[in-house]
């Protein structure tokens, strides 16, 4: 049987509003990977905390796609079927170190508030 | 190929599905089965329509995909009703095509301008003078008079008066001279054709500023006599006759017989100085051939300052206007006549006119009825437009309920007005599509029925298209903005309730906009048909008043010895073996040589003198031999007709009828003289009255013996079997007689003086069509409105009847509905047409009579037939339904 994830999982509409473009960028970073790949990706690296709902994932790509910060193709991936795979352009890096940073201020400020 | 936005649908549908089944794998790799495992795959992955549609949101082709499913859609309800769609788009077609069309050819003949650098500083130089005599001032004259109101305008000047206006205007602009064109015989590299030449003083083409396509234009150099004789070749002509050979410069080519270089040949764009210009060469004025013709008076004449035959054309200089050089040309001018007028009222001034869109002989004769006709086609276009605008309305009213259930499931009406709008441009640009065929057949027709010959920078090229694309917008926005917006506004709650067995869930008004668009159609439909009824009726005037002759079975056409190099008694002989040849032929009935053909459009004027009366009566000359009334079929009613033996004199004449009535009661032995000349001619016999050069023209004729010296002629052959399957013996007769001289213009009699009516025949033929157009596009519009309004009402009827209404009745009720929107409109529409034929047209310059009543009252009896016609279908419809249907429906 199929458990579910307890405790320490983030509801998805508890993710603030943008940060999925964020993560998206983030994960492409290394290189093209396919939106399976992407959803994967994101709850290995969030040790298994952060579930994004699968399907929400697409409307980003495309919303990414259309902004010219990813670049999509369809190549055959390891199981042996056509997968359309994403990359990040040079805007989209570009997007990314700047969404990074604002994110890390963002972030710290809250943590010296929270900590305070 | 595939549309983007098709392509982007399939590629989300896979991109979702590899999605969907890696994660099935994953679940199957956890022990699950197959569908179990999708399940959980999909519930895991979240609404795969709803994140389909948030990606389709995202989508860049969003536009283009719901345009894309408006036309889709669009589509699918006009294949609902192919007929009334087909209707619609024919409609369009036959009205943006036919506009189109007509846009073309005015735009050719009045709104193009000559390529060539600041077109407009270009001015065409006439002089006019009040009606009266100026034959003191110039004996010969070549090129072209017409009248303007009080004035008679022409365009020749001598020698003399081009000279001194040029000098008078130097520094204030340049001046160029060049001789009506005329045709002539050509042979290059063993093949010979007819070809039409002008020739043009030095100063012609830098004056133009035309740069040629090869070699080089003629310079004030070619004006000298002694200067080798150069030709300048039309583009057209270097492709057609010479093949494009880039070697040709430099080269010989032969015209009448005498040899010329080729020097250059003219770039593409310039198709000639006159709008429908047909000229091939140009040569310089001394080389022309006329001038070199030993026995041409141009040649004998030309400096002579009594002999008017240069056109002249200027280019102001930047700055100057025509006012400040005109009384600069006016003293010229007046310094060259050989004697001052007595009445200075009477005396000759200049005229000024721009000819910046080339000289304007066919604008003049084509002008004001272009103008008229492009009025009429833009009003069959309306009519068409409404047709289209009452089938939308129809349309958009039979889907109130589908549109209200749409608005209240939250479609924007935005949204709404689009889709409705896709709708419009998709029957507009089908229309605009198939409309470009129409434009070409129409275009084709209209140039045939254009004088000939006439080569008009005309074609569907860019600028047309340009023309259709915009007329289709235009009307898609005219006759799809209202329904459109109409639709978009409908009221979601009254329409979804109503027809659900209440009578009249919508008021059902009296005045709806379709009536009122169907009378609209009524009233401009009079004008119409009032014009075609009054065009074709002018030419079938025309064509069927009296000649004077019998037309059928007369064959003539021209022959131009001269220009093989026959003259003097070997001349004379070729005449006498040529009229023997044909004479002896069994298909020829007999046989007439004339120096004026008949029925071309023009003629020799030399006023008639008679010894001791002061005033001169203008008549018509003819050159004719012994054969040629017979042949004509033109009877002698007193004394006798010409003979053999009149020949050598020549002292002879036989004169019209008319003309014989004005010299008075005993014309037989009565002498007169010609014009100018002092020679006394005897009159030996009357001839029936006969057309001359039209038929809408009755001059007085001279017919004196032809000396057989003139080297060219028009033969006139009266044949026994049908004049054209004689035409192969009679080539032969001629070949036999001389291989290498060419027949030139053979006609029947019939098609001469079809030419001469291509003017009447162009405005018939198109007003024709225009109105039966008008007729069609009404009656559907009428249709179309009276069907859809029963079937709208047929409770309304069912109740009627169950009240105790007779089928009759019924009948009658619908028929006079109908009839009253038509009679409305007709109502307004004769008024307004008799005021507009009476108050707009100048049916003088038309050469017309003002619009006859009688003939407005058969248009409106026209219109009240086919009214009657389009209404009884739905009349008949609405009487024979079965009431207890009719009351259950809804």
């Amino acid at each position: 049987m199929y458990v579910d994830k307890q405790g320490m999982e983030i509801k998805k509409s508890d993710l603030l509003q943008g940060t999925l473009d964020l993560l998206i960028l983030k994960t492409l970073a290394p290189g093209a990977l396919h939106g399976y790949a992407i959803a994967q990706r994101i709850l290995l690296s969030s040790r298994e905390t952060l579930d994004v709902q699968q399907g929400s994932l697409y409307p980003a790509l495309h919303r990414l796609e259309r902004k010219g910060l990813v670049d999509s193709e369809w190549k055959e991936s390891d199981n042996g079927r056509m997968a359309k795979f994403y990359t990040l352009t040079r805007a989209g890096r570009k997007q990314l170190t700047d969404e990074l940073e604002q994110w890390q201020r963002i972030a710290r400020s809250i943590n010296w508030v929270l900590e305070s | 190929m595939q549309w983007p936005w098709r392509k982007a649908e399939t590629d989300l549908d896979r991109e979702m599905r590899y999605h969907l089944d890696t994660l099935a794998d994953a679940f199957e790799k956890q022990g699950m089965p197959r569908a179990e495992a999708l399940r959980r795959a999909r519930v895991e992955f979240g609404g795969v329509e709803q994140v389909k549609e948030q990606c389709r949101d995202e989508s860049r082709w969003r536009v283009f995909a719901e345009v894309g499913q408006d036309a889709g859609f669009g589509i699918r309800m006009m294949r609902k009703t192919p007929v009334v769609t087909a209707a619609a788009i024919l409609s369009l077609a036959l009205g943006i095509g036919a506009t189109t069309a007509i846009l073309a050819l005015v735009d050719a003949v009045l709104w193009r301008t000559l390529e060539v650098p600041q077109a407009q500083q270009l001015t065409e130089i006439f002089w006019q003078a009040k009606e009266g005599r100026t034959t003191e001032l110039y004996r010969g004259a070549s090129g072209s008079m017409f009248p303007d109101g009080p004035v008679r305008v022409a365009d020749f000047f001598s020698r003399v008066a081009f000279e001194s206006m040029s000098k008078q205007a130097a520094g204030r602009a340049q001046l160029a001279a060049h001789l009506y064109p005329s045709e002539v015989s050509t042979s290059y590299a063993g093949s010979t054709a007819v070809a039409k030449l002008r020739a043009v003083s030095g100063s012609f083409f830098p004056l133009l500023g035309i740069r040629p396509h090869a070699g080089r234009a003629l310079t004030p150099a070619d004006d000298d006599a002694a200067a080798p004789m150069t030709v300048v070749v039309s583009h057209q002509y270097w492709q057609s006759a010479l093949r494009g050979d880039a070697q040709a410069i430099g080269r010989g080519l032969r015209i009448n017989n005498r040899s010329y270089s080729i020097a250059g040949v003219l770039p593409a764009t310039f198709g000639g100085i006159e709008v429908g210009d047909t000229v091939d060469l140009y040569t310089s004025i001394p080389h022309a051939p006329d001038m070199l013709n030993p026995e041409s008076w141009l040649r004998a004449e030309s400096g002579d300052p009594k002999t008017w035959c240069f056109q002249l054309l200027a280019r102001r200089a930047p700055g100057v206007s025509n006012e400040a050089l005109k009384p600069l040309l006016d003293a010229a001018f007046r310094s060259s006549w050989v004697a001052q007028p007595e009445d200075p009222e009477a005396a000759l001034v200049i005229r000024l006119q721009a000819a910046g869109g080339g000289l304007g002989g066919l604008r003049r004769e084509f002008g004001n009825p272009l103008s008229v006709l492009f009025t009429l086609v833009a009003l069959v276009l309306l009519i068409a437009c409404a047709n289209i605008a009452n089938l939308l309305l129809a349309r958009a009213d039979w889907r109130r309920k589908e549109v209200a259930l749409r608005v209240s499931l939250g479609c924007s009406r935005s949204r709404l007005m689009r889709q409705f709008f896709t709708e419009s441009a998709l029957l507009a640009a089908a229309g605009g599509l198939l409309s470009i065929a129409v434009a070409y057949a129409t275009a084709n027709f209209a140039v045939t029925l254009m004088p000939n010959p006439v080569r008009l920078g005309f074609s569907l090229d860019a600028r047309a298209f340009l023309a259709t694309l915009a007329i289709t917008v235009v009307t898609a926005l005219v006759f799809g903005l209202y329904p459109a917006w109409r639709t978009a506004r409908v009221d979601a709650s009254p329409a979804l309730k109503e027809g659900s067995g209440s009578v009249g869930g919508a008021s059902h008004s009296w005045v709806t906009p379709g009536k009122l668009l169907v009378l609209g159609q009524v009233a401009l439909a009079v004008l119409l048909v009032a014009a075609a009824a009054a065009f074709t009726s002018h030419l079938r005037k025309i064509i069927t008043s009296e000649t004077g002759f019998e037309r059928s079975g007369l064959l003539m056409f021209d022959l131009r010895p001269g220009q093989s190099g026959y003259q003097g008694p070997r001349l004379q002989q070729f005449y006498v073996d040529l009229e023997r040849r044909l004479r002896d032929l069994p298909a020829v009935e007999s046989i007439g040589i004339a120096r004026i053909r008949p029925m071309m459009g023009g003629g020799y004027w030399n006023p008639v003198k008679l010894p001791g009366r002061p005033k001169e009566i203008p008549s018509a000359v003819n050159f004719v031999t012994e054969g040629y009334l017979r042949a004509l079929g033109v009877k002698i009613v007193a004394g006798r007709g010409l003979t053999a033996q009149d020949l050598p004199a020549a002292r002879v004449a036989v004169v019209s009828e008319d003309l014989a009535k004005e010299i008075g009661p005993s014309p037989l032995g009565r002498t007169f003289s010609l014009g100018e000349s002092k020679e006394s001619i005897v009159i030996v016999g009357v001839a029936a009255w006969a057309r001359y050069d039209r038929l809408t023209h009755q001059p007085n004729i001279v017919y004196v013996p032809n000396p057989r010296k003139e080297d060219s002629f028009t033969v006139l052959l009266r044949a026994r079997i049908p004049p054209m399957q004689a035409l192969d013996s009679v080539r032969r007769a001629v070949t036999e007689l001389d291989r290498d001289l060419p027949m030139v213009e053979v006609a029947t009699m019939e098609e001469q003086i079809a030419n001469t009516l291509r003017r009447e025949r162009l405005f018939a033929w198109l007003c024709g069509s225009f109105g039966v157009l008008a007729l069609l596009l009404c009656m559907i519009g009428l249709y179309g409105v009276m069907s859809y309004a029963m079937a709208r009402r047929g409770q309304e009827m069912g109740i009627r009847m169950a009240l105790g209404a007779s089928r009759a009745d019924i009948f009658r009720h619908v028929l006079g509905e109908g009839m009253g929107v038509a009679l409305f409109g007709l109502l307004i529409g004769a008024p307004a047409t008799y005021f507009a034929a009476h108050r707009f047209v100048n049916h003088k310059d038309l050469g017309m009579e003002p619009l006859d009543p009688a003939m407005l009252t058969w248009s409106i009896a026209a219109l009240v037939l086919c009214a009657v016609l389009a209404v009884l279908a739905p009349a008949l419809r609405a009487a024979s339904a079965d009431p207890v249907k009719a009351l259950r429906q809804g």
